[in-house]
């Protein structure tokens, strides 16, 4: 298939946003009741459950740090979640995907708080439509935040990228798959540091510093909207009786 | 009475066991249902695009996702006339701390060929109508079952959610040019020719419940998944547990199968905007 | 110094409290000297320390501590002991006839008194008050929605254990026990926990259970 025009001469992209639109966002804490924290985040068609265990004992016993809590993450795609039926198990891709989140997540949480323990956190993407590693982390992030961790920030995350020669934020499939690059990038708003970042493709040197002030705008919108989510479950009255 | 704690399973507190059994003996049960009422079941459909057909259904506190991938492939040589199906299921970690990442355990190939032979027997479908050209093309349906949480008996959820799938897809159709197979931009839904749904059924002293929830499930002597279509066919058992089976038991269990699905059948055709065949 | 808060505000990750590093308290961490909330709750001061009050969060043990658990082993020299989905202790025994005579069996439920909690792990006391449970409903809540379970001075649990008829008994780990004179009321009370375990964070709780229970054991619910 040839490359379809991604950006009309009017700035318009194909799902019909300007080029520093996010997707519609929507974020729930709480839905899966037996884990002890969980979250499901949506980006456009990009829809994503996380959940959190533990702090737990790690069994067997010989795998646990004497000074810290192992992080564990999983981040997984049902098979269904993707264009091409993808088969059961583990790709490579997303044993890599599990790795850079986990160190993203490293970043944040106490670990040091709970030694001798484990603390599992379990991504599944339900739909993938662009953006499922930054989605999945900021669904992670809002898990871990549910389950009472200790962390010192929330984790935003948002890809940006390179479409038909203009940076855009907030890559959905088609522009990932056509663009000339994708530079997914995780951010702990509160003390201004990156803790994912990688990038596939190509931009210049010069463009570097627009595509991270282009994301970090993004992020604290999705930042914002994950402290509105967890406020939102933890601030509501019921109404009277039952 | 001391029942003896089955070391097989989950650690089980005593007092629980003696608990749900002395409840059971006044009929009732600890969420306040009655042995023969089934949880509250939900069901949506189409919240996954890039599925041909997918459902989510709560069952109490057990939700199970559901999607099914259409692929292209030659009819097995046996049946040159039908397309075919497959049905997996995954245990998802996030579900419960029982279930470990990995590839599907016993458990969930378990699950998977239950649920397959539901389908199957059942006869919810009619291959034929998956055939595109015999002997050459056919509709395969990648059937993939996930559980989301786990509050014990995932079994009839998911046969729930895989019916829900299976009566909302939308298959490309495709024609034939120059001898081959072109993709058109219109679809189909296969009608369901029946409509088979289980019920589980627990077992604990002389006493027997429907859709045990886990602290239920946990101690049960023993349960059984049971299949009926809705005329009355039995098309399904999977006695899924150690122990035995009370043989005076066995008719009441398959009565109150077939009562407990109709229910369930009653709650899909409501829920579920489902073509159904015309009788034959 | 200025506070970054109002009392009772709901606190999330990373959210600035007070610019005085020193009045750190629970749920809290310094950086750059400053105090930020480390977990989702609600701030307060506590003997002049901003801390935050955890909605969630691990069960950590504290000596003196009562909580019930579920034996899981039996050792020629004491017990290790299920107090939750994740978290086991021990009760070490040296006289190994005292561990038979003692007649613990794996599955049976024992309130005990935490001696001891260390990296060496959760160790339980079997001298004083331990005992075990012969009849009655197991269930956890969140072991954070304990004390609002309890109420100022015991008013939630008292009320329940009132109105049901009920006696519980409940472990700082998050399990109960409940054994009351019929179903009904144990539902009841089952219920009423559950609700206070759901609703822990809001206004006008005590009257809201109360309502609850009352239309239960009324309406013939269970």
């Amino acid at each position: 298939m040839s490359k379809p025009k991604l950006i009309t001469e009017d700035g318009i992209r194909t799902d019909g946003r300007r080029f520093d639109e996010l997707r519609p966002i929507r974020m729930e804490v709480g839905v899966l009741d037996k884990s002890d924290g969980s979250a499901y985040v949506e980006f456009g068609k990009t829809r994503v459950f996380a959940a959190v265990f533990g702090p737990r004992e790690v069994h067997p016993r010989h795998l646990s740090l004497p000074d810290r809590a192992i992080l564990n993450c999983r981040y997984h795609m049902t098979s269904f979640s993707v264009e091409e039926r993808k088969p059961l198990g583990m790709t490579r891709r997303e044993v890599e995907l599990s790795k850079v989140i986990r160190e993203a997540l490293e970043t944040v949480v106490f670990l040091e708080e709970f030694p001798r323990t484990s603390i599992d956190i379990y991504i599944e993407v339900v739909q993938a439509d662009g953006g499922t590693r930054t989605t999945g982390l900021t669904a992670a992030s809002l898990a871990l935040a549910d389950a009472g961790i200790p962390m010192a920030d929330l984790i935003a995350a948002v890809a940006v990228g390179k479409v038909d020669g203009q940076l855009v934020l907030d890559l959905n499939d088609v522009e990932d798959k056509y663009g000339e690059a994708d530079m997914p990038i995780a951010m702990a708003p509160r003390f201004n540091s990156i803790v994912l970042l990688q990038l596939n493709g190509r931009i210049s040197k010069d463009e570097f510093p627009k595509a991270l002030a282009l994301a970090k705008k993004g992020i604290m919108e999705i930042y914002r909207l994950q402290r509105e989510a967890l406020k939102r479950k933890y601030s509501a009255t019921p109404e009277g009786g039952m | 009475m001391t029942l003896p704690l089955h070391s097989k399973k989950d650690l089980t507190a005593r007092i629980m066991q003696e608990k749900i059994y002395s409840l059971l003996q006044q009929g009732k049960r600890l969420d306040g249902r009655g042995p023969r009422d089934l949880r509250p079941i939900t069901i949506q459909t189409n919240l996954v695009e890039k599925a041909e057909g997918s459902a989510l259904v709560t069952m109490g506190g057990t939700k199970i996702l559901t999607g099914i991938k259409v692929e292209v492939g030659t009819p097995y040589s046996d049946r040159p006339d039908e397309g075919s199906f497959a049905v997996n299921a995954e245990l998802l970690p996030l579900a419960s701390t029982t279930f470990e990442p990995g590839p599907p355990d016993e458990r969930g190939v378990e699950l998977a060929r239950v649920v397959d032979r539901s389908l199957r027997e059942g006869k919810a479908i009619d291959l034929k109508k998956l055939c595109i050209v015999e002997g050459e093309k056919a509709y395969i349906l990648f059937i993939d079952i996930y559980v989301l949480d786990y509050d014990g008996n995932y079994y009839d959820p998911a046969l729930i959610s895989a019916m829900a799938a299976l009566a909302t897809l939308k298959i490309p159709k495709y024609k034939v040019v120059d001898g081959k197979l072109e993709k058109t931009d219109e679809y189909f839904t296969p009608e369901l020719t029946a409509l088979p749904f289980s019920v589980m059924v627990g077992v604990l002293g002389e006493k027997f419940l429907v859709d045990p929830q886990i602290d239920e499930e946990k101690v049960l002597d023993v349960s059984l998944i049971v299949g009926t279509d809705e005329k009355g066919n039995v098309v399904s058992i999977q006695k899924n547990s150690p122990g035995p089976v009370p043989i005076n038991l066995m008719d009441e269990i398959i009565e109150i199968a077939w009562e407990k699905t109709q229910e369930i059948r009653k709650k899909f055709l409501e829920s579920v905007p489902a073509k159904l065949a015309p009788e034959q | 110094m200025p506070l970054y808060f109002s009392e009772h505000e709901v606190v999330l990750p990373g959210q600035l409290l007070s610019d005085d590093g020193r009045r750190s308290g629970e749920g809290t961490y310094v950086a750059d000297g400053k105090v930020y909330a480390a977990q989702v709750g609600l701030a307060t001061i506590r003997n002049n320390r901003i801390c935050v009050i955890a909605f969630k969060g691990a069960y950590r043990p504290q000596v003196g501590d009562e909580v019930i658990g579920v034996i899981s082993d039996v050792k020629p020299n004491g017990f290790d002991v299920v107090l939750g989905k994740h978290l086991t202790g021990v009760i070490r025994i040296p006289d190994r006839r005292k561990v038979q005579n003692l007649g613990l069996r794996v599955g049976d439920v024992i309130s005990a008194r935490v001696k001891e909690s260390s990296l060496r792990g959760i160790i339980l006391e079997h001298t004083r008050k331990m005992r075990r449970f012969d009849k009655g409903l197991l269930i956890s809540i969140h072991p954070a929605k304990i004390p609002r379970l309890i109420g100022r001075r015991g008013s939630m649990i008292n009320m329940i254990k009132r109105m049901t008829g009920c006696r519980i008994v409940v472990g700082r780990n998050g399990l109960i026990v409940i054994s009351g004179p019929s179903p009904a009321q144990e539902f009841a009370a089952v219920t009423a926990i559950k609700e206070v375990e759901k609703e822990a964070h809001t206004q006008g709780l005590t009257e809201r259970i109360s309502k609850l229970i009352d239309s239960i054991l009324k309406g013939g619910v269970g």
